[in-house]
């Protein structure tokens, strides 16, 4: 991305605080997001989701393996975001390294909740096999093809798309296995069992420019901004996460004040990306058949 | 317990005690006793010290309960020649666990993340046009990770930038809490995080209202956030007090 000129950058800030932006929405208006899931055959789930110029891919893939010794009733749950040079030749080698650790923490922070597992956006308990010994390990994968501003609010999506289309092989376990040796497990290959992503939570992140937020910045606007606040909302309005994001200095009043509008606008994002990933979805079925 | 092979002392007999402990304790009664004595909105008591280590152009020593941190500031120093010119300066923050900080050998790797959330929360409160085109490293390590470190390490930061002598608009102090179903405690100990419902940090620069840092995991109704940040805003500006009653402390004994 070409620097902005003082003219460019006076022009962004003149609208946003005039509820104009430079591509003509309004300050709490998102870009069209399309989303596309199974798009990648070999994972276990997929999804593929756009928001204007930023797409990303999700893709999920299960591995049987062993609980946590201090969680013997809860699956693995790791994310790992890539920043792909496609996106931008700075992400060659190591230069994208700070913003995936960045963006993985963020989404791990997001849908995974607190140490014990409450308030978790993915239920870890539906990952377990065999107590203890046996259980799933989830690995969510996300590459970052274009960037075009907002990427934890594209990724969440992705995300979330992705988990509705995965399908967890189902399991037998071989009766009268020892108690201490692995016990003798049998995947299928035909039948599957699909992922509850209703408690998957949404990410809306809000950015300050000047004296206003606005939700789903570009990279121009992204550039310009004083501070970040995104959080992780829930389809029942209570927050599952947030992370402020950049460096100036927030008041807390504001800081509460962006948490409010973050879950207002959230609820019209739940509704679009809801019919969005059923649309996808029945587009699927529609190929399957 | 079953040691049958194992004839030496070995970690994993005090994680299997730490288990079994953790089960008795119910975190989801109402009333429970902390472990080290104090009751829910309490912080530990906090042993600072500034110019632990006499190479660095400033340095601090912190140890709040068992977390035991060091940090030394480098700078401000030239810039490595790749970088291009820059007229504010550059703020390189880095943190490392010791390899015997953990109970287990080798964990701290999982905080990878700690880095940039160090030089996004002392971003906003260096003065970074007082020393352009030059390099200022931050380098912190943990010695000992009893719980609550990324906000320990951070005060301690700024304690040690200050002694340094680089400007700031304001000491950053931060402070985190646990939520525990209805409870929530504040300054959580590694045995009350492993097994907290979410958890809230907040950085804060007491005279300037400003909040640089702040993440929240698990869910949270929007009453307790506000009841959290309360609780957490109140704790950094007496941490704060603290912090600048150590930096007098240590400049009346130098003049003295």
């Amino acid at each position: 991305m070409v620097g902005l000129s003082a003219g460019e950058r006076q022009f962004i800030y003149g609208g946003i605080a005039q509820d104009l932006r430079s591509d003509g929405r309004q300050r709490l208006q998102f870009r069209p997001i399309s989303v596309q899931t199974g798009v990648i055959p070999q994972a276990n789930g997929s999804a593929r989701a756009t928001m204007g110029a930023t797409d990303v891919i999700a893709s999920i893939k299960a591995e049987l393996g062993k609980p946590a010794p201090l969680r013997p009733d809860k699956g693995k749950v790791s994310i790992f975001i890539d920043c792909s040079p496609t996106a931008a030749p700075v992400f060659e080698g190591r230069g994208g390294e700070e913003l995936s650790a960045e963006l993985s923490v963020g989404l791990q922070r997001c849908l995974l909740g607190g140490k014990s597992g409450a308030g978790a956006g993915i239920d870890l308990s539906s990952l377990i096999v065999v107590e203890g010994k046996v259980c799933w390990d989830l690995y969510i994968d996300g590459l970052v093809i274009s960037s075009d501003g907002n990427l934890l609010d594209a990724l969440a999506a992705a995300i979330k798309a992705a988990l509705s289309n995965t399908g967890i092989p189902k399991v037998s376990v071989s009766v009268g296995a020892s108690g201490e040796d692995q016990p003798e497990v049998d995947v299928s290959d035909e039948e599957f069992m699909q992922f509850d992503t209703s408690g998957v939570p949404v990410v809306v992140t809000l950015t300050k420019v000047g004296r206003h937020y606005i939700v789903d910045a570009t990279l121009e606007e992204e550039s310009q901004m004083s501070s970040a606040v995104s959080v992780s909302v829930n389809r029942h309005g209570r927050v599952c996460g947030l992370i402020k994001r950049g460096g100036t200095g927030l008041d807390p009043s504001v800081v509460l004040d962006m948490v409010s509008v973050a879950k207002h606008a959230s609820e019209t994002l739940i509704a679009v990306l809801d019919s969005e990933i059923a649309s996808a979805e029945a587009i699927d079925d529609d190929d399957a058949i | 317990m079953a040691t049958g092979t194992l004839g030496t002392y070995s970690p994993s007999q005090s994680l299997e005690r730490r288990h079994q402990q953790q089960k008795r304790t119910d975190f989801q009664e109402v009333d429970w006793a902390r472990s080290d004595g104090r009751n829910f909105h309490q912080c530990r008591p906090a042993f600072l010290r500034t110019g632990a280590a006499s190479s660095a152009s400033g340095s601090a020593y912190a140890e709040f309960g068992s977390t035991k941190v060091i940090v030394s500031v480098f700078g401000p120093r030239e810039s490595k020649k790749a970088m291009l010119y820059s007229d504010v300066g550059r703020l390189n923050c880095h943190v490392t666990y010791t390899t015997f900080s953990t109970p287990i050998r080798g964990q701290g790797f999982e905080h990878k993340e700690y880095s940039s959330m160090l030089h996004k929360a002392l971003e906003g409160a260096i003065m970074l046009e007082t020393f352009p085109k030059t390099t200022v490293d931050i380098f912190a390590l943990v010695l000992e990770s009893g719980g609550g470190d990324l906000p320990v390490i951070i005060s301690c930061a700024s304690l040690a930038i200050a002694d340094a002598g680089i400007m700031m608009y304001d000491l950053v102090s931060a402070v985190s809490l646990s939520c525990f179903g209805k409870n929530m405690v504040i300054d959580p100990t590694s045995e009350e995080e492993a097994c907290q419902d979410g958890s809230l940090m907040i950085t804060y620069m007491p005279s300037r209202n400003e909040v640089t840092q702040f993440t929240l995991t698990g869910e949270w109704p929007t009453a307790r956030i506000n009841e959290a940040m309360e609780l957490c805003l109140d704790a950094c500006s007496k941490l704060a007090d603290i912090l600048r009653s150590c930096l007098k402390d240590n400049a009346s004994e130098l003049t003295a």
